[in-house]
C-alpha cells in the first residue's frame, strides 16, 4: 500500500516537476512568472495532435510539437514581454504587471485554441500503454507512459542543468538574469539572450503537454490545473533552482498521494498550500533557492 | 488623489453626494443595470482591498478570491444555519475574515514576491474545493443566501416598483461608500504612510523605528477584511455560495481590475470595477454580431476580454487615469514619506 | 525678483491642484452618471409582461449551458441541435404561424456567470421562457429572478429532487427523473436481477450522490463498499486509484457508479489500468458513450462492454425506432454535420416538447397560457422517451421510469430482454412497477399538429 502510494506519488510528481521546470526555466531568465505557460504548452501539444492526427506518428508529432513550443515562447517574448519590460515601471507594479500580461495571454490562447479546434475534449494517443506494468501478478500503478514522464523530467533538467553550468550560453543567461547592466557592459546580448531562455521553457512546457496528455484527455484548459500545482513545486524548490524544481515536483505529488490516501481528496490542494507555508517557514526559499543579496 | 487635501468631513460630504446621486440614477435605470451596478460596487471593495495590499504594501496576493469565499461561507452559514439577521451574518463574514486575514498574514510576513504569489495561489486553489470535505458547507450545491427584498419602510419611502436589484445596488452602494471614505481617511493617516514607507524604502523605514513585519500584517488584515466584505455582498447578490463561485479566475480578475486601476491609487478602483463590468458585456455584443457559430459564440468573448486585458496592461501599466490627476498625485505621493 | 512669494506660489500651485482633482472627481461623476442614465433600458413592466418575447412572428426562447470549461463537453451540443430542431419547425409553418428563436448563452458551469446571463437573458433579450437549463446550482442561482418575473424554466437538465416542489419552483419543470427515483429503479432491478449478489456504489459527494443513498435505500440495497468523491476530483489518476483499491478490497460483484461522464470513464480506466474485474451498472447521467470517449479516449468506450446502463429514451443508434430516424434526418439536414448520440437527442427531444407546449398554450401565448397548457395537456405530449410524463396541475415531474440495457463494444446500448421494459416509479417511497411501454406515436414527420 504504502508502496503503491509512493509510486504513484512518484508519477504525478514528475508530471508536477516538468511544469515547474518550466516555469523556472522563465523565472532564470527574466524574473517572471509565466501563467500563460499552460496557455503555451497547450497550444503546442494541440499542434502535435494535429500532426499526430495526419501522419498517426507520436514519435513524429513530438519533436514538432517542441519546437513549435520553444518558436512560441520565443515569439511571445519578443512581441509581449519586450514591450512590457520598456514601459513598467518599477515597485509593486513591475511584479504584477507582467503577472497580468500572462494571464491574458492565457486567456487569449485558450479563445483561440477554441475557435481553431473547439471546446471539446479530444484525445492525443501514443503508442506507450497506460496500463500498469506488470510485476509477478500485481499490477503496479506505473504505466510506460509514467515512465516516458519521469524520463522526460529528469531528461530536461539534465539537459538545461548542463546548459546552464557548462556552456557560455547558460553562463550568459545567468548573468542577463541577475545583473543585466553589467551583463551588457560585458557584450552579452541581453535582449537576445533572454528570448532564448523563454524559448528554453517553450520547449520544456511543450515536452510536458505530449508526454502528460496521453494519460487524460487534451482540452483548452486540461493543462491551466496542472500550472498551479507546478507553480507550487517550484516555489518549494526555489524558483531558482532546476534540480529545485524536480526535487519539488516530487514532493507535492508524493505529499498528494498519501494526503489523498489517508484523508480524502478534498483537501488535497489545501495541503499543498499548508506543505508549501512549512518548507517556506524553514527555507523562506524553497529548498534549493539562494537569499538574494538585499539591496541598499 | 486629490482629496488628499480634502478634510473627512469634506470627503464625507463629497462621496454622500455622490451616493445620492447614485441612488437617484438608480430610480432611472432597469433592474439589469442595477444587478450590473451592484457588482460593481462589490468590485470596487474587492479591488480596493488588492490596492491597499499591493500598492500601498507592496505584497502581492494571487488568492484574495479565497478570502471573499471565507467572508462569502461565513455569511451564508450565519444566515442560514444559524439565523442571523443578514447584516450580522455580513459583518460577522467580515469579522471571520479579517481574523483569517491576520493568521495569514502573519504567516507570510517574511514571504516576498514570488513566494508568497504561490502560496495565496495554493491557497485559491485549495480552500474552496474545503466546501467538498465537510457536510455542513454543503458541497457542490453550496449553502443559499437569499436575504429578501428591501425592508417595507424603504420600498414606501421610495414607491415604484422596488425589486431585488435594485435593492442590492442600493445596499452594496452605501457599503461601498462608508468603505471608501474610511480606508481612503486610513490611506491618508499615519498608517498609510507608514505603510508607503515600508513598501518604499524599508531600510529607511526600519531604521526609523517603523515595525515593518507589523504594518505588513496590518495592511494584509485591513485587506482581508475588505475583501470577506464584499465576498459576503457577493453571495447576497448571487443568493448562494458554491465553490464555482470562487474559482482561480475571480482572484485573477481582482488583480487584473487593481492593475487597470491604478495599484497605487484608491479612486481608480472605481474605473477599475466599471472596467471589470463592461468587458463581458462588450465582448458578448460583439460576438453575436460577429457570428452565431459554436466555436464564436462560446470563444469570442474571451478573445476580446483577454486582448483588452493585455492592451490595457501594455499601453497603460500604472492604470487607466487622467494624465494631469496622475502626476499630481505622482507628486503627492513621492513627496510624502 | 518673484512675482509672488515662494509661499504663496506654493499654495496657489496646491490650489490649482486641488481645483484639477475637484475638477477630475466632477467629471469623473459625470461620467458615471451620464453613462448609467444614456444606456438605460427603458424601464418598462416589460419583463414581468406575460406577452414579452413574443411578437407577431416570433417567439425568443433562451437557454444556458456549458459550451466552455470542464463541464462542456457532450453538453455543448445540446443547445445547437435544439435550435436545429426549432429550424426544421420554422421551415415548415412554425407554431401557429410564428417562428421561434433560440438564444444561446455560455455559463461555464459558473453559477455566477449563469446568473449574469440569465440575467441577460430575461432583460435584455427579453426571452418568453427558457428552455433546457443545466446544472443544479446554476438553476438554483437565478430561482428567485425567475420566480420574481415568472418566467417559465421548461425542461430543466438536472435530476435534483428538490425541483419537484412546486411551491418553491412554480415556474420550473423538470425533464429527467428525478435522482431518487433513478436510484429507487436500479435498486429494483438489482433486486430483480442480481439477488443475493455483493454490490458496490461510486457516489459523488453531495446532493446528487445523497438522492442516490436515499434513493437506494428506500428500494431497501445494501452496499458492501460505499465510495464517494467530491466533484471533479475524477480528474486526478490518484484518486480514481483509490476508488479501485476500495473496490478491490471488498470484492463487490456488481458496482454502480453513480456519477458524471467524466468520472464513470475514470472508473471504468481505472478498473482497466488496475485489472479489477465487476458488473458495472452505470447512472444515466454518466452512461453517454460519445462523451465518455472525448473524455478517456476509444478504448474506455471498449471498456463499456458489458456494462448495464439506464435510459428513458431509446438508443441513439437504434435506427428502426421512428423518432430516432426522423431526428437523425433533421440533424443531418439542419445541424451542420454533428454526431448524432445522446445529446443531441435529449436535445431534440426537449425542442419537440417545447414546440407541444407553445402549440398547446393555444393563439393567445402568454407565460400564463403556456404553464396553463403544461398542466392541462402536458401528460400528452408525444416525444421520444419511454416512460410516461408527468405533468399535471399537482406535478411539474417530467419522465418517471427508465429501461435497462447492456452496452455493446461500440458503446450502444441495446435493450437487455430485446424489447424495452419500463419500470416506473413515484418520487416518494410507493413502489417500483414493472410496465410495458406505450408511448405515443410520433407526429407525422416529427411536426407537432397538437
Amino acid at each position: 500500500m504504502i508502496f503503491n502510494t509512493l509510486l504513484i506519488g512518484a508519477s504525478s510528481g514528475a508530471i508536477y516537476s516538468l511544469m515547474a521546470l518550466a516555469l523556472v526555466l522563465v523565472w532564470r531568465s527574466t524574473r517572471v512568472v509565466n501563467f500563460a505557460q499552460a496557455g503555451q504548452a497547450a497550444l503546442s501539444t494541440y499542434i502535435g495532435y494535429e500532426i499526430m492526427g495526419r501522419t498517426h506518428n507520436y514519435w513524429l508529432s513530438v519533436p514538432v510539437a517542441i519546437c513549435f513550443g520553444a518558436l512560441l515562447a520565443a515569439g511571445v517574448d519578443v512581441l509581449l514581454m519586450r514591450v512590457l519590460a520598456r514601459r513598467a515601471q518599477q515597485g509593486p507594479i513591475a511584479e504584477i504587471a507582467p503577472v497580468i500580461t500572462t494571464l491574458g495571454l492565457l486567456g487569449l490562447i485558450h479563445s483561440l485554441i477554441g475557435l481553431i479546434w473547439g471546446n471539446a475534449f479530444v484525445q492525443y494517443t501514443s503508442p506507450l500503454s497506460g496500463k500498469g506494468f506488470t510485476i509477478g501478478a500485481q499490477v503496479i500503478p506505473f504505466s510506460p507512459q509514467n515512465l516516458l514522464i519521469v524520463l522526460a523530467a529528469i531528461g530536461v533538467m539534465a539537459t538545461f542543468a548542463a546548459i546552464f553550468t557548462f556552456t557560455d550560453l547558460g553562463l550568459s543567461l545567468r548573468a542577463a538574469s541577475f545583473q543585466p547592466e553589467i551583463a551588457r557592459l560585458a557584450g552579452i546580448r541581453v535582449d537576445r539572450v533572454r528570448t532564448i531562455g523563454w524559448a528554453f521553457a517553450g520547449a520544456t512546457g511543450a515536452v510536458a503537454g505530449v508526454v502528460i496528455t496521453p494519460t487524460a484527455y487534451l482540452s483548452p484548459n486540461s493543462l491551466d490545473l496542472l500550472l498551479v500545482s507546478g507553480f507550487v513545486a517550484a516555489v518549494i524548490g526555489g524558483l531558482e533552482s532546476l534540480i529545485g524544481a524536480v526535487v519539488g515536483g516530487l514532493v507535492l505529488g508524493i505529499g498528494f498521494a498519501f494526503i489523498l490516501q489517508y484523508i480524502g481528496s478534498s483537501v488535497t490542494f489545501l495541503a499543498g498550500f499548508i506543505i508549501l507555508m512549512v518548507v517556506q517557514l524553514v527555507r523562506p526559499h524553497g529548498f534549493f533557492g539562494h537569499k538574494t543579496s538585499r539591496h541598499a | 488623489m486629490l482629496k488628499a487635501r480634502l478634510t473627512p468631513l469634506k470627503r464625507a460630504l463629497l462621496l454622500a453626494a455622490f451616493g445620492v446621486l447614485l441612488l437617484f440614477v438608480s430610480n432611472h435605470v432597469d433592474e439589469l443595470r442595477s444587478y450590473q451596478g451592484a457588482q460593481a460596487a462589490i468590485y470596487v471593495i474587492a479591488i480596493s482591498s488588492i490596492i491597499v495590499l499591493t500598492g500601498f504594501s507592496g505584497q502581492i496576493s494571487l488568492g484574495h478570491g479565497a478570502v471573499m469565499a471565507i467572508g462569502g461561507y461565513a455569511s451564508a452559514l450565519a444566515f442560514t444555519l444559524w439565523n442571523f439577521p443578514w447584516e450580522f451574518a455580513l459583518i460577522f463574514g467580515t469579522v471571520v475574515g479579517t481574523i483569517f486575514g491576520c493568521v495569514l498574514g502573519i504567516a507570510s510576513a517574511r514571504l516576498q514576491g514570488p513566494y508568497l504569489a504561490g502560496t495565496t495561489l495554493a491557497l485559491a486553489v485549495g480552500l474552496p474545493s474545503l466546501a467538498n470535505q465537510f457536510k455542513v458547507l454543503g458541497g457542490e450545491q453550496g449553502i443559499e443566501f437569499d436575504i429578501g427584498d428591501a425592508p417595507a419602510w424603504l420600498r414606501q419611502v421610495v414607491g415604484g416598483d422596488f425589486t431585488q436589484y435594485k435593492w442590492f445596488f442600493w445596499l452594496t452602494t452605501c457599503v461601498v461608500i462608508v468603505v471608501f471614505w474610511t480606508i481612503t481617511n486610513l490611506l491618508q493617516s499615519n498608517v498609510g504612510r507608514t505603510w508607503r514607507a515600508a513598501r518604499n524604502h524599508p531600510v529607511a523605514a526600519g531604521l526609523a523605528g517603523i515595525n515593518v513585519s507589523r504594518t505588513k500584517i496590518l495592511a494584509f488584515t485591513v485587506s482581508s477584511s475588505l475583501a470577506s466584505l464584499a465576498g459576503g455582498l457577493f453571495a447576497v447578490i448571487l443568493g448562494l455560495v458554491t465553490p464555482a463561485a470562487f474559482p482561480l479566475s475571480l482572484s485573477f480578475l481582482l488583480v487584473t481590475g487593481a492593475v487597470i486601476a491604478g495599484v497605487g491609487n484608491l479612486a481608480g478602483s472605481i474605473l477599475g470595477s466599471l472596467v471589470l463590468v463592461s468587458i463581458p458585456e462588450l465582448s458578448g455584443t460583439l460576438a453575436t454580431h460577429l457570428g452565431n457559430s459554436q466555436k464564436v459564440t462560446a470563444n469570442l468573448p474571451g478573445l476580446v476580454a483577454s486582448l483588452l486585458l493585455i492592451i490595457v496592461v501594455i499601453f497603460a501599466p500604472n492604470g487607466l487615469r487622467p494624465t494631469a490627476a496622475w502626476k499630481a498625485f505622482r507628486q503627492f505621493n513621492d513627496s510624502t514619506i | 525678483m518673484y512675482l509672488f512669494h515662494p509661499h504663496e506660489r506654493k499654495t496657489m500651485l496646491e490650489h490649482r491642484r486641488k481645483k484639477r482633482g475637484v475638477m477630475a472627481i466632477v467629471a469623473m461623476l459625470s461620467l458615471a452618471s451620464s453613462a448609467l442614465t444614456l444606456t438605460t433600458i427603458p424601464a418598462e413592466a416589460a419583463s414581468t409582461n406575460a406577452q414579452t418575447g413574443i411578437t407577431a412572428s416570433t417567439i425568443k426562447l433562451g437557454i444556458t449551458v456549458p459550451l466552455t470549461g470542464a463541464a462542456a463537453p457532450g453538453y455543448n451540443k445540446v443547445p445547437y441541435a435544439m435550435r436545429a430542431y426549432f429550424n426544421y419547425v420554422n421551415d415548415n409553418g412554425g407554431v401557429n404561424g410564428r417562428k421561434i428563436s433560440l438564444i444561446i448563452k455560455d455559463d461555464a458551469y459558473s453559477p455566477t456567470l449563469a446568473k449574469s446571463v440569465t440575467n441577460d437573458l430575461i432583460l435584455k433579450d427579453k426571452v418568453f421562457a427558457l428552455v433546457g437549463t443545466l446544472g443544479t446550482a446554476n438553476t438554483e442561482a437565478t430561482t428567485k429572478f425567475v420566480n420574481d418575473h415568472g418566467v417559465p424554466r421548461l425542461f430543466v437538465n438536472s435530476g435534483f429532487s428538490g425541483f419537484t416542489n412546486t411551491s418553491k419552483y412554480p415556474t420550473t419543470y423538470t425533464l429527467l427523473p428525478s435522482y431518487v427515483m433513478e436510484a429507487k429503479i436500479m435498486g429494483q432491478y438489482i433486486k430483480d436481477n442480481f439477488a443475493g449478489k455483493s454490490v458496490a456504489i461510486i457516489y459523488q459527494d453531495d446532493d446528487f450522490g445523497a438522492d442516490a443513498l436515499k434513493g437506494f435505500g428506500i428500494a431497501g440495497t445494501s452496499f458492501v463498499a460505499k465510495i464517494p468523491y467530491a466533484s471533479g476530483s475524477q480528474a486526478d489518476p490518484t484518486v480514481v486509484g483509490k476508488w479501485i483499491a476500495g473496490l478491490a478490497a471488498a470484492k463487490p460483484d456488481v458496482t454502480i457508479m453513480f456519477g458524471v461522464s467524466s468520472a464513470t470513464a475514470a472508473a471504468l480506466g481505472g478498473s482497466y489500468k488496475a485489472g479489477f474485474k465487476t458488473q458495472w451498472i452505470l447512472g444515466s447521467v454518466g452512461g453517454d458513450g460519445t462523451t465518455i470517449a472525448s473524455v478517456a479516449g476509444a478504448t474506455a468506450v471498449g471498456l463499456l462492454y458489458g456494462s448495464i446502463g439506464a435510459s428513458f429514451l431509446p438508443s441513439p443508434t437504434d435506427t428502426a425506432d421512428e423518432y430516432v430516424a426522423q431526428f437523425q434526418a433533421i440533424n443531418a439536414k439542419y445541424n451542420a454535420g454533428a454526431v448524432f448520440d445522446n445529446n443531441v437527442l435529449v436535445a431534440m427531444n426537449t425542442a419537440m416538447m417545447t414546440v407541444q407546449a407553445l402549440r398547446a398554450a393555444g393563439s393567445k401565448l402568454t407565460r400564463t397560457s403556456l404553464m396553463d397548457a403544461i398542466a392541462a395537456k402536458g401528460s400528452t405530449f408525444a416525444s421520444a422517451g419511454f416512460a410516461p410524463l408527468g405533468y399535471s396541475s399537482t406535478s411539474h415531474v417530467g419522465y418517471n421510469g427508465y429501461w435497462f440495457g447492456v452496452y455493446g463494444p461500440t458503446g450502444n446500448m441495446k435493450p437487455a430482454s430485446g424489447a424495452y421494459t419500463l419500470y416506473t416509479t413515484d418520487s416518494g417511497t410507493g413502489a417500483v412497477v414493472k410496465t410495458a411501454t406505450a408511448r405515443p406515436a410520433m407526429p407525422a414527420k416529427g411536426l407537432p399538429t397538437n
